[in-house]
């Protein structure tokens, strides 16, 4: 499995990063914000996508309708401080297949990338 | 003039819970670490200054700045808490960490208070013994919430302007 994880904040790329690398997924590719993701992404091979919303540059949201527009199948799952309703009805009707809020716990990390990874948490 | 002053305390007033909660929520889940209140003041000369801040720009039908200022202290622990790293010295790392903290913190308020459409800037961070945090003219009176902790103190300051 080949994840592509994007988040502005090393110290949160890492966190999941190191989640992701306990639930066995060794293949992680990271991006500081949308922009480097998205030519990441295009360059092909990711499985799923965990990505956070406000980023300099390209935000999570132009990520993930810059995405849907090649690929309207692959798992994209913002993990991000944006809990209002109205924010989240944006990101589902532009394609998000989960979400987390921050501040998360580190069970609700584990268990929301295991879900995604199909490793049980 | 009474009418407008009222307004301006309530709008601070209703502010101050979904900062507090949140706080308490980033702390709790993130550091695992139960944080207490311990003052409550209108920012002044003589308020306590820490080394390291984050600041972070709301917008939308209220204009303000959310600041999470820490001792070093606290901004090694969280990096500590966080990572598992221990590092002896207020780096781009430990910037990085206090940062989004402060993000989490300025959002998770944001999210209880979506009628007021707010957007979260990117944080910013300052470091230095002393600094101050300047705020417009037409915030009058930015707030300091005090907070005692295991990891150390540490502050939120915030101002407004409607």
């Amino acid at each position: 499995m080949k994840v592509l994880l994007v988040d502005d904040s090393a110290t949160m790329r890492t966190i999941q990063k190191r989640c992701l690398t306990t639930l066995g997924v060794k293949n992680v590719v990271e991006a500081a914000d949308g922009l480097q993701a998205i030519k990441l992404f295009l360059s092909g091979g990711f499985d799923i996508v965990f990505t956070d919303w406000n980023m300099p540059n390209m935000d999570g949201l132009q990520l993930l309708m810059e995405i849907r527009k090649t690929d309207k199948t692959i798992p994209v799952i913002m993990i991000t401080t944006e809990a209002e309703r109205a924010r989240v009805i944006i990101a589902v009707q532009a394609g998000i297949s989960d979400y987390l809020v921050k501040p998360f716990s580190p069970e609700a990390l584990n268990e929301k990338l295991s879900k995604w990874v199909g490793v049980p948490a | 003039m009474i009418t407008q002053t009222k307004t301006k305390a309530e709008s601070t007033t209703n502010l101050l819970n979904p900062i507090i909660g949140s706080v308490l929520r980033t702390f709790e889940r993130m550091l695992q670490c139960v944080p207490r209140r311990s003052g409550l003041e209108l920012k002044h000369k003589d308020s306590p200054k820490f080394p390291l801040s984050a600041i972070v720009a709301l917008t939308g039908d209220m204009n303000g700045t959310i600041v999470f200022s820490v001792s070093e202290a606290v901004s090694l622990e969280i990096v500590h808490r966080l990572l598992g790293e221990v590092v002896h010295e207020i780096n781009s790392e430990v910037c990085d960490a206090v940062g989004e903290i402060a993000n989490m913190i300025a959002g998770s308020a944001k999210a209880e208070l979506e009628h007021l459409n707010l957007t979260l800037g990117i944080p910013n961070m300052v470091v230095g013994t002393g600094h101050e945090v300047y705020y417009p003219p037409e915030v009058a009176h930015p707030l300091c919430i005090y907070f005692e902790s295991e990891m150390g103190q540490f502050m939120i300051e915030f101002g407004f302007r409607e």
